[in-house]
């Protein structure tokens, strides 16, 4: 019951910063955008909850702008990542053979790369941009799921229900999606709550380097990159993105930990 | 033996494959980095100038031969020079090696030293207040990225306690310490949650009960028994704490101004200098590679199950 | 009990992790306190001596890396600029135009280089000699035919009329270095009043006072120049203490340095930051459009609000404090006027989005810029946002790939840009090399016949003052047609301990360390 009531509760601050990324536009208090000099580097006031930065930008309505490039951009990395991988890992996991070598040596190769350093590269050939790093993140990330669905296909392929299922006369395609799938969603979905904190963050180094998002664009990441010279002068241009980036990590870390004991119950 | 000669062999291919993707992700980019570097200095160049700078590079080639090329020089341990300091890559990538190895030592040790006795702790404090305080920090600092870090330890400890220097321009105790906390804390967090876990796994075992009930004292079956079945585990994770962190020093390096390879990584890609990346991004792959079969292999010998269990156990 | 050893156990480990950290404070007081004992010795912070700016080594005869050679003082020129960029007698006395193609310079009696060795034509003779065999553009510049050496007497013979030949020998290039000495991993012998002892690219320089150095007493004993390429760093090293003096500051952190114990050198320089139209587009060729931008950048706000203050509003080519930057009028922000010129010329808003269209095209410019100069980003987003209130959607794309894109004749509208325009102190540099139908940087294509004349003018014009006239009727003339519109100039400003002397900002940005340099 009470471990009921964390996940409620992790859930619905999840969905409220999703709903607030959604609907960025019509909570800002201001333009994010708008520039009036005359204000420039406010400090925190009732007009301006986060102070203005060098071009008099409210800080608020840019972090909650931001939480709109940060937050959507990282579930749209996991979500193509898990989706992706975990298709390619069923599918090598089912027929094995050819594809299954093929493939497993492809996610071999992208594996052999440590983390970063592949994103690195990738992101200097593409450029910068928020796109390019997520295409970036997406190549390095994906093996991880489909090793994960592939190994837990094998390990379901020869119980009985699938046996009998063949008999039963469905074709490969509909035992993937009926049976294989459903019965192995479970991890997949965890490790993919995990993964959000962690992609956010990544994201914003890629960002914070300068092969993320660019400016104007609000975008965490970015926007502490660029305030890093004013943490001594005005540090709410920097700490306020900062901060985001901190709790809306720990918000989807901490629902992370809630869906695994769900699944882990189960 | 076999074993580890297969593993051997199997490398083959894998760096075969590495060496190519390096080279062809490189020429992939295909900007124009001559023009580009002059145009840097905001001073003027005459087109007989950018295309004589251009044939010295012999950027004129089609990809194939810039591959072949590439390749022969390769071999022997030529991987061509700088398009910006047109100094030997090869040689800056060794000069800078030493750094980066020192930062990533001495993180682990760091790491190992926090996220072993904390896991210990934890979990032999199980849902205690201690227990409670140590995941709390551990949350902490798994929910902060580690550029987020690295400004509030500078700010914290070199310009309000000012304790240490900004720049590490020299390889000395008190420049190490600001990077090396900075990677250690993300990591540590991190593993101190699977240190508890597989600690307080190992506890609820039978033979920990057993030793209870015959009386042997507790610390002793923590160290010798407990501490001991958890290495495979440390093991892993020194593997995995490798790959992440060989990454991960870019950003910590470029910020502390650490003289490694990863900071010249990052100066490399602002300004599009191809043979530095490229022999950034091959000799990392090559390393992480090696790493991580020197763990399987000594998984072997460390872990009986292992040794002794098929592929797949 | 079995917690008790747990904790034990748990706690030396930890404690083990400390035993660095622990005598951190002493280590730091030391650091401090080893620089003031004895020997003067110096750090300097700069951001720009790198490889990325051709800056790998001091050697004046390999790319850029002349400037570090002059700037750090090592090497001298035969003249030198004074703050109106006037040329001034540095290791050689005088001049004499003797005809168009002539030049006799006259070298000081007395000069020697740091290994002892007297400076005479002869070895000057060698040292062009060697320059330009090696360097492409010196020798593009210079168009010497031949040098004659006799005694302390240099005749050089150009095979071009070249009115500013003395002027590009003062480029960092022209350093006079002893090339018998060769070039020892990068470091040169030269004359200046230190001399480089080690070198690591991209890392650092140590300098040691010149003994024999032929103008004064060398005050400071030893210097490291430490390359730190993030402004934020160089920050926090200058408050805490790592280094003496900084070159290359963020403006932002400029507040940081207001108080007693810092103290700041400024000067105006000509590196102007400039925007250039594509004539090419078909947006851009519209003159109301052009005009409308012009009109519509808040020069005022950029430089006292983005740039703290540091810097100049632009009006012409050159900063005003320089004899040919005075009396050019240019348009001031006035969007009011900016507004009534688009509507009158056909561009209205009429789908109510707050972007003005005419014939169903909207008014979107692509503005190219690149990061690699602080001011850059600032300025593009500063105008993105006073450009839209007009009614234009500027698109920005501030890359370090920019050359790729304004070398391709579309695909991009405005290319805001940084440029040293008064490099050689002469107006005519900054014309030949973007205004002319034939300069390479002229990347928009502009085109005008009388500018064309006037140049022409100007190359066969020897006399200073009619040079300067020309060049202010010049520049009066791009502005006119809003070809091109010059936002700013750089304020450049070193920034030192309070107890660091004689480091002063020079408006040709050739000068940073001298004899006169001192740590009381």
């Amino acid at each position: 019951m009470k471990n009921k009531v964390k996940f409620q509760l992790s859930a619905s601050f999840v969905i409220l910063i999703i709903v607030c990324a959604l609907f960025a536009k019509y909570i800002c208090p201001y333009d994010p955008y708008e520039q009036d000099l005359s204000i420039a580097y406010q400090a925190p006031s009732m007009a301006h909850l986060m102070g203005t930065d060098a071009y008099g930008r409210d800080m608020l309505s840019r972090v909650i702008m931001g939480g709109q490039v940060s937050v959507l951009s990282t579930l749209a990395l996991v979500a193509i990542i898990s989706i992706f991988g975990t298709a390619v890992g069923v599918i090598c996991g089912y027929f094995e053979g050819k594809i299954d070598f093929v493939v497993m040596r492809l996610s071999d190769l992208c594996l052999a790369f440590p983390g970063l350093v592949f994103a690195l590269a990738v992101a200097a050939i593409l450029g910068g941009g928020i796109v390019n790093a997520i295409i970036a993140l997406a190549l390095i990330s994906w093996p991880k799921y489909s090793r994960l669905a592939r190994g837990l296909t094998l390990s379901i392929k020869e119980s009985s229900y699938i046996a009998a299922a063949k008999l039963a006369g469905d074709n490969a395609f509909q035992l993937i999606i009926r049976h294989i799938v459903p019965n192995i969603i479970g991890p997949i979905i965890v490790t993919a709550t995990l993964d959000i904190g962690t992609m956010m963050m990544e994201i914003a180094g890629l960002s914070f380097l300068g092969l993320g998002a660019k400016p104007p664009v609000a975008e965490w990441g970015s926007m502490m990159s660029n305030g890093r010279s004013l943490l001594q002068t005005y540090p709410w241009v920097v700490l306020s993105p900062g901060i985001a980036i901190f709790t809306t990590v720990v918000i989807f870390n901490l629902f992370g930990d809630r869906v695994r004991d769900e699944f882990d119950k189960k | 033996m076999i074993y580890v000669l297969k593993r051997v062999l199997q490398l083959i291919p894998i760096l075969f494959a590495i060496t190519f993707l390096s080279f062809a992700m490189m020429r992939l980019a295909g900007s124009d980095v001559v023009e580009q570097k002059m145009l840097n200095t905001g001073q003027v160049v005459s087109d007989a100038q950018l295309e004589l700078a251009k044939e010295e590079l012999g950027l004129n080639h089609p990809f194939y031969i810039q591959y072949f090329r590439w390749l022969g020089n390769l071999i022997q341990g030529d991987m061509g020079v700088s398009y910006v300091s047109g100094k030997d890559v090869f040689e800056t990538f060794k000069s800078k090696l030493p750094a980066t190895i020192l930062l990533t030592v001495t993180s682990i040790l760091l790491t190992v030293l926090i996220s072993i006795p904390l896991g210990v702790i934890s979990a032999v404090f199980h849902n205690r207040l201690i227990d409670y305080i140590i995941r709390f920090f551990s949350f902490i600092g798994n929910s902060m990225p580690n550029f987020f870090v690295s400004l509030l330890l500078m700010y914290l400890l070199a310009i309000k306690l000012d304790w240490l220097p900004v720049i590490s321009r020299e390889v000395s105790a008190e420049s190490i310490i600001m990077p090396t906390l900075t990677l250690a804390i993300a990591m540590s967090a991190k593993y101190l949650r699977q240190v508890r876990t597989t600690v307080l796994d190992e506890l609820s075992k039978d033979y920990v009960v057993g030793a209870k009930a015959r009386g042997v004292r507790f610390s002793a079956t923590l160290i010798f028994s407990v501490l001991k079945a958890t290495l495979v585990t440390i093991i892993t994770l020194l593997a995995l704490s490798i790959g992440s962190l060989l990454g991960g020093t870019a950003i910590v390096e470029s910020i502390f101004m650490w003289d490694g390879v990863g900071k010249m990584a990052v100066d490399a890609i602002t300004m599009r200098d191809y043979p530095i990346i490229q022999a950034y991004v091959m000799w990392m792959a090559i390393i992480y590679v090696l790493v991580n079969l020197i763990t399987d292999i000594s998984y072997r010998f460390l872990d009986p199950r292992i040794r002794l269990g098929d592929k797949k156990s | 009990m079995k917690k008790l050893v747990a904790m034990m156990l748990a706690l030396t480990l930890t404690a083990a992790t400390f035993i660095g950290c622990g005598s951190a404070k002493d280590k730091a007081d030391e650091r401090k306190e080893s620089s003031q004992v004895g020997t003067k010795s110096f750090v300097f912070g700069d951001t720009t001596f790198n490889s990325e700016n051709e800056e790998a080594t001091i050697d004046p005869h390999d790319t850029y890396c002349g400037w570090a050679c002059i700037r750090y003082g090592v090497g001298e020129t035969l003249f030198k600029f004074n703050d109106n960029m006037e040329l001034e007698p540095w290791v050689a006395e005088s001049y004499e135009n003797v005809d168009e193609l002539t030049w006799k310079i006259t070298l000081k009696d007395g000069v020697t280089f740091s290994n002892g060795k007297a400076v005479d034509a002869k070895i000057v003779k060698d040292c062009f000699e060697d320059l330009i065999a090696k360097h492409e553009r010196a020798k593009g510049d210079l168009a010497i035919d031949t040098i004659e050496a006799d005694g302390l007497e240099l005749t050089i013979k150009t095979t071009t009329p070249k009115p500013t030949l003395i002027n590009y020998l003062c480029d960092p290039y022209g350093c006079i270095i002893d090339v018998a000495e060769g070039n020892n991993n990068g470091i040169v012998v030269g004359t200046g009043p230190f001399v480089a002892t080690e070198l690591v690219t991209d890392d650092h320089l140590k300098l040691v006072k010149n003994d024999n150095y032929w103008d004064g007493d060398v005050k400071v004993d030893e210097v490291t120049v430490l390359t730190i390429t993030d402004g934020d760093t160089l920050a926090m090293a200058l408050q805490n203490g790592d280094i003496d003096a900084a070159y290359g500051m963020a403006y932002a952190s400029y507040p940081l340095f207001s108080g007693d114990d810092f103290s700041f050198s400024s000067t105006a320089t000509s590196r102007a930051f400039y925007l250039q139209m594509n004539y090419n587009s078909d947006v851009i060729k519209d003159d109301a459009v052009r005009e409308a931008i012009a009109l519509g950048i808040d020069k005022e706000g950029f430089v006292n609000t983005l740039l703290n203050g540091y810097g100049y509003v632009g009006q012409g080519a050159f900063p005003d404090s320089f004899p040919f930057g005075k009396g050019v009028n240019a348009k001031s922000y006035n969007p009011t006027k900016a507004k009534e010129i688009l509507e009158t010329a056909g561009w209205v808003d009429t789908n109510g989005d707050g972007i003005r269209e005419k014939d169903g095209k909207p008014l979107t410019i692509n503005w190219v810029s690149y990061p690699s100069r602080q001011e850059l980003p600032l300025l593009a987003e500063s105008a993105q946002s006073t450009l839209k209130e007009i009614g234009f959607d500027v698109k920005l794309n501030v890359t370090a790939d920019h050359g790729t894109i304004v070398s391709e004749k579309t695909g991009w509208d405005v290319y805001a840009a940084a440029f040293v325009t008064a490099g050689i102190g002469d107006p005519m540099y900054f014309f030949s090399t973007h205004c002319l139908a034939d300069s390479t940087k002229n990347r928009g294509g502009y085109s005008n016949a009388t500018l064309e004349e006037m140049a022409t003018e100007m190359n066969s014009t020897f006399d200073t003052d009619k040079r300067n006239e020309l060049a202010i009727k010049m520049q009066q003339q791009i502005i006119d047609d809003d070809a091109f519109v010059f936002c700013s100039f750089l304020r450049m400003s070193m920034i030192s301990k309070s107890n660091v002397t004689g480091l002063v900002a020079h408006a040709c940005d050739y000068y940073e360390l001298t004899a006169d340099l001192d740590i009381k």
